[in-house]
């Protein structure tokens, strides 16, 4: 409320650091300072984006990985005690066999403990795509499997396969918003920056685009991707799609923005000085729209993670054998497994933490940028 | 204000017709047709396929194909189905109510939950509550809805208290009038919470902050320091006030009410639009598709249209000349 | 009045009838009529006497396309239209043998060309009006008529000759072929349709006959001879059928069937859907997925039902190379029809594992077109691939084709062997056994590409542009081989591996062509059972399909009905016939 707010204000006047010295910047980051759940936000982003960049090391197996005995397992747990009592400082896991394939049971060896062993060698990968290696994180001795989140129907470690889904699905927005805020701010700036004929043109093309309802336009979009092509080439078409349909909405938030840039002064003298256009839009104005920008950005980035999830569902996002928590859930997401296997549905988590965080960092952004709502 | 409807209506051509024109290249220009079930049969031969094609109309030329397209259209015929033979139009209109109904309802409990949350949340901004209902709100944007719906699919078939899936019961016909409002309203529970869930989010959000925004205006102020009291200011001035622009998200949503919850209905086996427009992208139905996008896009821009007027009405500073 | 008669019934002993190996001619010990029907067909399974009445459900995936049965495709559209109408013969589904239907019985001349049926005497449509032999041609008019859409019309053109056909007298049609057809009996069940009815709107031509009776017809228009009539469709949630009082068949004690009053088909979106209303106790009719075998059994107690162990389904899933010079080029035409290359990979392909995560177990490995459910025709004798990657490389290396230090496989030309191994993706089971595929394909050195697509899209390739490298996918199976002659004949638009050729690209494809057509003029079952297993040999040697396995049936029913058991072909429960629920509620 407004009145508690008062004494912090005060006490903001009241600290040594001198008024002048706070930039727009600094102003904004104080504020974001304050917006608790923003900087949760952030924080969480800041692990997952970790975890996709490190995926390699830190799953168990790789991405392609199955152990065709062991379908449906559920997550083995590591344990201290042993099946005698015994406590064991390291943590240590029991190997399991196949019980029963339609109830999905498995029976616990419990003659030989396993303990969990860190920097293991394990399958081959390239380090950042580059250096090969073989060292993981976690791992223990063969036959026994570590499956901290269980397996899927193949028998593959849903705990890696969400790792390495991550940098599908964390990449899959920033692709997106970096593909369509270049192409929705030049052709904003351009109708804003014209008016008149020009823009009545120009918003009217991309109205098709909005006025598409969006479900129907993924869907026919999707429909017509070669599908012979791997399941990466395929996974930058779904990004050019999202890109598709997102540019349209962004172009016209930007021009209504720059319809009343275009008034302000220092607008106005360059155009007196004869600079041409472009350079007006491009240096003048299109960086005023910053803040704009950012806030946009951070909220339809979570848009196009759960785009990516919505086209999985429908059986059209991005398919196997590559993962994304969005085909990772839509393939765990049936009632079979919701009451047999519903380790299944973690990858549903993932999605639903990821986007919050970025709601939340977004939401914060935006009261931190955006003038008419700063607090002080 | 006439002369501006006139205007939008007008509009409205030339945008249908580039959805029309993309749409039916996209659909035409990607490979494979709805005949391939029909040519995976092993007792059909190829030219009764060939046949059908030419039936169909499918072996002409793409403008003629589309131009043919359009002037039925302007007579009021959508064609027929590939798949069902039946007119576009009857197929429809067999599911366009059931949809509305659902979207109507999930929209009337997200606007009776968001409104009153978004005030709470706005009179202790930053306070545990608000951070709370911020949270919550999150999750419900950032849930995909057939995550949710089949998570409430599951905890009706664990509980026995919701019916699974569906519109109507089978004895539905037997029913007296408040019997049959009964069992929709029964079988409407799990996917009108899942929709409403979905909007209340976006809607709170908006009135926490349109409110935040008023309460800091003068004549609020004004009217605090002449001594009324809080809930006064808050519920008499301040509130009316930050939902005018609520309005226009409400055109918006008006606009969605046909395709807004086509994933769902797949979901929870709601008989609406969605699951018909699916299926019909799937097997290239062609016309099926193309009618279901006109209807779409007409509903789309008419919310806006009653978004603008509604907005006119509410706020007399606004003309449209 | 009736119930106190069918109270009385409802006590008499199970009496198992006699079946199999039944004849035209055959009639029951003692003589049952039905005031309206002096001949009913008497139901000749296993069944016991059942109680009138009762509402039976089950749920299908996906509305009816349409009520009108010529045109009817889908499933969706046929598994209600079955329970409408009616053929001139039909199917034990027990035993697949052909049985009188409303013909009561036939004759064959000699020569095996001329066939006559006789129409059953006292049939009604489901308005009253009788049923006659102007009904039945008018049916074969309209399946030879140019533009109505049918499949009925191939399965009936034999050697490009459609079949010829003529009214003898008020009770009796003439069919005659230009060849004797052996298996002519299987392809003559179409649905009778009422000339009174659809008359008019054939004479409107083909395009107007497509569309009439589809599911925007009010039901009560959809008239046919069946057990049940359509009452009421509510698109997207259900079809209701009510009980035909006029239908032509009885139990073995004289009592007009079907027992049940209604039999409702509700809509629901997907397989997960079924299942639930299922075990909540909405339908009571369930075909279980393999996998869910156990979990069933473990409920049946508590939920009230029973699930059967059924036989093998008739179709396999199944991955086949492109042979076709028109849509693959050297090398990797080279590789595909080359015999040796088909072998070495059959040999690694996992069933075993393929059997466990996806079926559960319950599936039998394939190694030829004929599931072993196919009691008639099954071959047992084929040579098998069983899973061994080590002999597969044995058999590459062999065909000269090495792997190289660093893993890959080349040709005996030193190309890189590399592929492309699609499915469709709508089709979680086949997108998990290309998984598996291509895990071990891997394995050989093959640079595999897995790019499972949508349905038509592949289709449109497979039969259309050919422009594909390896398919995984299934097709359906009837009893008689020859009923899938469009994919085995190498004339045949099904011949997947390399379609329509203008003759025959290699021996064993002359053989295959030379054994169907002798399988069609033969009458007698025996004879062209050894023409057929002969075939299965050939596929099992020459591999053009790889096979994956027979997955079996488990349907699961509710206990309280009467008359599910034996199970049938394909995990078919008791017909809906004679179906009855042992307390009926009032």
């Amino acid at each position: 409320m407004v009145t508690e707010r008062l004494p912090r204000r005060a006490a903001s006047l009241a600290s040594p650091e001198p008024l002048a010295a706070r930039t727009p910047l600094q102003l904004a980051w104080r504020q974001l300072r304050r917006h608790r759940l923003a900087l949760v936000g952030g924080a969480i982003l800041l692990v997952l984006y970790t975890m996709a960049l490190f995926a390699d090391v830190l799953a168990p197996y790789s991405l392609d990985y199955a152990d065709r005995a062991k379908f449906y397992h559920p997550p083995t747990i590591p344990r201290f005690i042993d099946a005698q009592g015994r406590f064991h400082f390291r943590p240590f896991v029991y190997n399991t066999t196949l019980v029963d394939p339609g109830l999905r049971v498995f029976a616990e060896d419990h003659t030989r403990v396993y303990p969990i062993r860190f920097l293991v060698r394990g399958e081959p990968y390239r380090f950042f795509w580059l250096i090969p290696s073989r060292i993981r994180l976690l791992g223990v001795d063969e036959p026994a499997r570590l499956f901290l989140m269980g397996t899927d129907g193949f028998g593959r470690d849903l705990f890696s396969r969400i790792l390495y889904g991550s940098r599908v699905s964390l990449i899959v927005g920033i692709l997106v918003v970096a593909v369509t805020l270049p192409i929705g701010m030049l052709y904003g700036g351009i109708a804003g920056y014209y008016g008149g004929r020009i823009d009545n043109i120009m918003m009217r093309v991309a109205e098709v685009i909005i006025a598409f309802p969006a479900f129907y336009l993924l869907l026919t979009l999707s429909a017509v991707l070669p599908t012979n092509v791997g399941c990466t080439t395929r996974f930058y078409l779904i990004v050019v799609i999202l890109a598709f349909i997102g540019w349209a909405g962004f172009s016209r938030l930007i021009r209504g923005f720059v319809l009343s840039l275009k008034q302000r002064e220092y607008v106005l003298a360059a155009r007196a000085m004869g600079l041409d256009d472009l350079r007006i839009i491009t240096r003048h104005i299109l960086p005023n729209t910053a803040s704009l920008v950012i806030v946009v950005a951070s909220l339809s980035i979570p848009g196009a993670i759960l785009g990516e999830s919505g086209l999985s569902f429908l059986g059209l996002g991005v398919r196997e054998p590559c993962s994304s928590w969005g085909n990772l859930l839509s393939a765990g997401a049936n009632l079979v497994n919701l009451s047999r296997s519903p380790w299944l549905l973690f990858p549903g988590l993932f999605i639903i933490i990821a986007v919050v965080a970025y709601n939340f960092l977004g939401d914060g952004l935006r009261d931190a940028l955006d003038p008419r709502l700063r607090t002080s | 204000m006439l002369r501006h409807i006139v205007r939008r209506l007008l509009q409205m051509v030339p945008l249908l017709l580039g959805i029309t024109m993309l749409s039916f290249l996209i659909i035409q220009l990607s490979p494979g047709d709805f005949l391939a079930e029909i040519r995976l049969n092993p007792v059909v031969s190829q030219e009764t396929v060939d046949q059908m094609r030419a039936n169909f109309g499918l072996d002409r030329p793409l403008h003629v194909q589309y131009l043919r397209w359009l002037a039925n259209i302007l007579r009021g015929d959508f064609g027929y189905s590939f798949s069902f033979q039946v007119p576009v139009l009857w197929l429809i209109n067999s599911r366009l109510l059931n949809t509305l109904l659902l979207n109507v309802v999930a929209l009337l409990i997200a606007w009776l939950v968001a409104v009153p949350i978004g005030i709470h949340a706005a009179t202790r901004q930053y306070s545990l509550t608000d951070n709370l209902l911020s949270l919550t709100a999150y999750i419900g944007i950032s849930t995909p809805t057939f995550f949710s719906g089949l998570l409430l699919l599951f905890v009706a078939f664990k509980t026995g208290w919701l019916p699974i899936g569906g519109m109507t019961s089978l004895d539905y016909n037997f029913l007296p009038w408040w019997g049959k409002a009964l069992d929709v309203a029964r079988h409407l529970v799990i996917p009108a919470t899942v929709l409403a869930f979905l909007t209340v989010a976006g809607l709170m959000r908006q009135m926490r902050a349109n409110l935040l925004e008023v309460l800091r205006q003068d004549y609020v102020k004004t009217a605090r320091s002449k001594g009324l009291a809080e809930r006064m200011v808050i519920y008499k001035h301040a509130v009316r006030n930050a939902i005018n622009p609520l309005i226009t998200l409400f055109g918006l949503e008006l606009g969605g009410l046909l395709s807004g919850s086509a994933i769902l209905e797949n979901v929870v086996g709601w008989p609406g639009l969605g699951q018909l427009i699916l299926d019909a992208v799937v097997r290239k139905d062609l016309y099926v598709v193309m009618g279901s996008l006109v209807i779409g896009g007409v509903t789309l821009v008419l919310g806006n249209l009653i978004a603008d007027i509604l907005l006119a009405v509410a706020d007399p500073r606004i003309r449209y000349d | 009045m009736r119930r106190r008669w069918v109270a009385r019934l409802a006590g008499t002993v199970l009496v198992l009838a006699l079946f199999g190996g039944l004849t035209a001619a055959q009639s029951p010990a003692k003589k049952l009529t039905l005031p309206d029907i002096p001949n009913p067909k008497v139901v000749n399974y296993p069944h016991e006497i059942g109680k009138y009445g009762g509402v039976h459900v089950r749920a299908q995936i996906s509305d009816p396309r349409t009520f009108n049965p010529l045109v009817a495709q889908e499933t969706s559209s046929t598994d209600i239209l079955a329970n409408v109408f009616d053929g001139l013969v039909e199917q034990n589904y027990i035993t697949g043998e052909i049985e009188p239907a409303l013909a009561e019985s036939w004759t064959v001349s000699r020569d095996g060309r001329t066939w006559v049926f006789t129409l059953r005497q006292g049939v009604t449509w489901h308005d009253g009006k009788p049923l006659t032999i102007d009904d039945v041609v008018f049916t074969y008019t309209a399946i030879f008529t140019e533009g109505v859409q049918n499949s009925d019309r191939d399965v009936l053109t034999f050697d490009g000759k459609p079949l010829r056909f003529r009214k003898l007298d008020d009770r009796r049609i003439e069919f005659r072929t230009e060849k004797p057809i052996g298996t002519f009996l299987r392809v003559i069940g179409s649905e009778i349709l009422p000339r009174h009815k659809l008359a008019d709107a054939l004479a409107r031509g083909a395009a107007e006959f497509n569309r009439t009776w589809g599911v925007n017809t009010p039901p009560r228009e959809i008239i046919g001879t069946g057990p049940f009539t359509i009452a009421e469709y509510v698109p997207g949630q259900r079809v209701t059928l009510l009980r035909n009082a006029r239908y032509w068949k009885v139990d073995k004690a004289g009592n007009r069937l079907p027992y049940l009053t209604r039999y409702v088909r509700l809509i629901v979106p997907n397989l997960d859907a079924l299942r639930l209303k299922f075990l909540a106790g909405e339908t009571d009719v369930y075909g279980a997925r393999p996998r869910e075998f156990t979990e069933f059994k473990a409920l049946e107690r508590q939920n009230n039902f029973t699930i059967y162990d059924g036989p093998e389904t008739f179709s396999s899933e199944f991955v086949v190379f492109n042979q076709n010079p028109a849509g693959v080029r050297p090398p990797k035409l080279t590789w595909f029809q080359d015999v040796r290359f088909r072998r070495a990979l059959n040999h690694a392909i996992d069933r075993a594992t393929i059997a466990n995560q996806i079926y559960a177990g319950r599936a039998t490995p394939a190694w030829g077109p004929l599931s072993v459910g196919n009691k008639l025709y099954y071959n047992d004798q084929l040579p098998r691939y069983e899973y061994n990657l080590a002999r597969a490389e044995q058999l590459l290396a062999e065909a000269g084709y090495r792997k190289g230090s660093d893993g890959v496989l080349r040709d005996p030309q030193g190309n890189v062997v590399e592929f492309t191994l699609s499915t469709n993706a709508e089709n979680n089971d086949r997108v998990a056994m290309g998984n598996i595929l291509r895990q071990d394909w891997s394995k050989l050195g093959i640079k595999l590409t897995y790019a499972p697509e949508a349905f038509n899209t592949l289709v449109g390739k497979l039969v259309g542009t050919f422009n594909w490298d390896a398919i995984i996918i299934g097709l359906t199976g009837g009893i008689e081989p020859i009923t899938g002659k469009n994919v085995w004949l190498s004339s045949g638009s099904l011949h997947m591996w390399w379609p329509k050729q203008e003759k025959p690209a290699t021996p064993w494809e002359e053989e295959i062509n030379r054994l169907f057509s002798q399988a069609e003029g033969e009458v007698s079952q025996e004879k062209r059972k050894a023409f057929y297993l002969r075939w299965q040999q050939i596929v099992a040697e020459q591999v053009p399909i790889l096979y994956f396995s027979y997955p079996k049936t488990q349907p699961a029913v509710r206990n309280t009905l009467g008359n599910v058991t034996p199970i049938g072909l394909q995990g078919a429960i008791g017909p809906i016939d004679t179906l009855y629920y042992k307390q009926v509620l009032r």
